[in-house]
């Protein structure tokens, strides 16, 4: 290829086969991390960028039976929708300590979770929801739980060609809880380590089930499922939590790197995992 | 590979030639000669070239020049009507917040865009909107200061 090219397709059809055959395609949607690479003096080798912006089925939020984000509606708008700042408040939270105005505004939903950063701060929110992501490609469509898209760090299970069109998410029940807790080193800095948690109780405040998620403290944002187990079937109990921090402590898998050491990782997934529920079963208590 | 983009630039029509993987800050700036927007970090972290896309604060740095085909740019500029700088332009004056200048473009497009959405901001809001505008020189107080005055200026039936 011997020139890079902007294309502006207007459907998903047109998008996916823009991009076969392509050696050298990325599909840009925001571009705040994209351009990145892109700027003056770090140029990449010639390529094909093909603009989701116009993509019709990639935009929009739909709120028929499941929840439905469009993969390229700008984060702003996923944090305002009334659907989510009300129905998943924890994902409405962690989106609005995400970067600045200025970047929340351009990057989107489905490049948040592309990107497939280890301390992406919408992830751990959508774990716990246990959100899937809706696929499509030359071979047609599936749908996978966002827990396997997430395959190392930068690496997602999207195959050549194919794209994240939506997230999905199904209406949590009533007396579902959730939180979301993280920490950079200033405001607007990259997550050192970030958790939600999510639990829902039943009338009586007995925890029916409890749902975690950490970001920042491995390959993947994960599930903190030996936490869960745990926490599940019983009500609150301060020994629980203790018990609950000392699993979740003990199933990550932090590094030392420039944002802080793996020893501050741990105490701040510990701190966060017990402050959650902490405040989680609290209000449940409360019948709020 | 050329691309014609047609757009509106603080009111009037555009059309010029980008490259494939141009930044919208060098078109501002290199192509139309409006050098009122200002390149700080080129990452998206200090917000010198922030301005408005479709009425909402972006990094100029970091948005693809392609994409602003069809849509409403507004820059520093933009703001000051037959010689007379904007309310808000005034009150960074008048209260302090510019000193070297270098961020003032960026702070003062978040703070338009701000205004325009939240004509009442708390001291909390003014702060939150500016997270991702770094100023070295005055210090943060004065520039809410600035905004704070703006917006109760406006708020006394001043025009912004």
């Amino acid at each position: 290829m011997s020139e890079s090219r902007y294309h502006r397709p207007t459907n998903l059809r047109e998008a996916l086969e823009l991009s076969a055959g392509e050696e050298s395609v990325r599909f840009i949607a925001g571009g705040t991390e994209l351009m990145l690479q892109l700027r003056p003096g770090a140029e990449p080798p010639p390529m094909h960028l093909i603009s989701l912006r116009g993509v019709e089925e990639l935009t929009g939020i739909e709120t028929e039976g499941r929840l439905r984000i469009g993969a390229s509606v700008p984060l702003t708008e996923v944090a305002a929708h009334p659907a989510v700042a009300d129905g998943f408040p924890a994902l409405a939270s962690a989106i609005l300590v995400l970067g600045s105005r200025q970047i929340r505004n351009v990057a989107t939903m489905g490049g948040n979770l592309c990107h497939a950063s280890p301390c992406a701060d919408t992830a751990p929110p959508l774990l716990v929801h246990r959100a899937s992501v809706e696929l499509h490609g030359a071979d047609g469509i599936r749908e996978l739980p966002l827990e396997e898209f997430f395959q190392g760090a930068g690496v997602t299970a999207l195959r050549s060609g194919e794209l994240l069109v939506a997230v999905l998410l199904d209406p949590p029940p009533p007396g579902t809880r959730a939180r979301y807790l993280r920490k950079g080193r200033v405001a607007m800095d990259l997550a050192m380590a970030s958790v939600a948690a999510l639990v829902h109780l039943d009338r009586g405040g007995n925890c029916v089930e409890a749902r975690l998620a950490a970001g920042a403290v491995a390959p993947v944002p994960m599930r903190l499922r030996e936490t869960e187990r745990v926490l599940a079937d019983g009500g609150f109990d301060p020994a629980r939590l203790t018990e609950a921090r000392a699993a979740a402590e003990a199933e990550i898998r932090p590094i030392t790197d420039v944002r802080a050491s793996a020893e501050y990782r741990r105490q701040l997934v510990g701190v966060f995992v017990e402050r959650a529920l902490g405040e989680l079963f609290e209000t449940g208590g409360r019948g709020e | 590979m050329d691309i014609r983009v047609s757009f509106e630039l603080n009111g009037a029509a555009v059309t010029t030639s980008v490259g494939p993987r141009e930044r919208l800050i060098d078109v501002l700036r290199r192509t139309l000669g409006l050098t009122g927007t200002k390149e700080g970090c080129g990452e998206g972290e200090c917000g010198a070239c922030t301005v408005l896309v479709a009425g909402r604060a972006v990094n100029s740095c970091l948005f693809p020049a392609p994409e602003v085909d069809g849509q409403e740019v507004r820059t520093v500029e933009g703001l000051a009507e037959g010689g007379e700088l904007s309310p808000i332009q005034r009150a960074f004056l008048e209260q302090g917040g510019v000193q070297c200048g270098f961020c003032s473009p960026g702070m003062v497009m978040s703070a338009v865009a701000l205004l325009e959405e939240n004509a009442e901001p708390t001291d909390a809001e003014i702060r939150a909107a500016l997270l991702g505008n770094l100023c070295r020189c005055t210090g943060y107080v004065q520039i809410i200061d600035s905004i704070r005055a703006a917006a109760s200026a406006a708020g006394e039936g001043g025009s912004r």
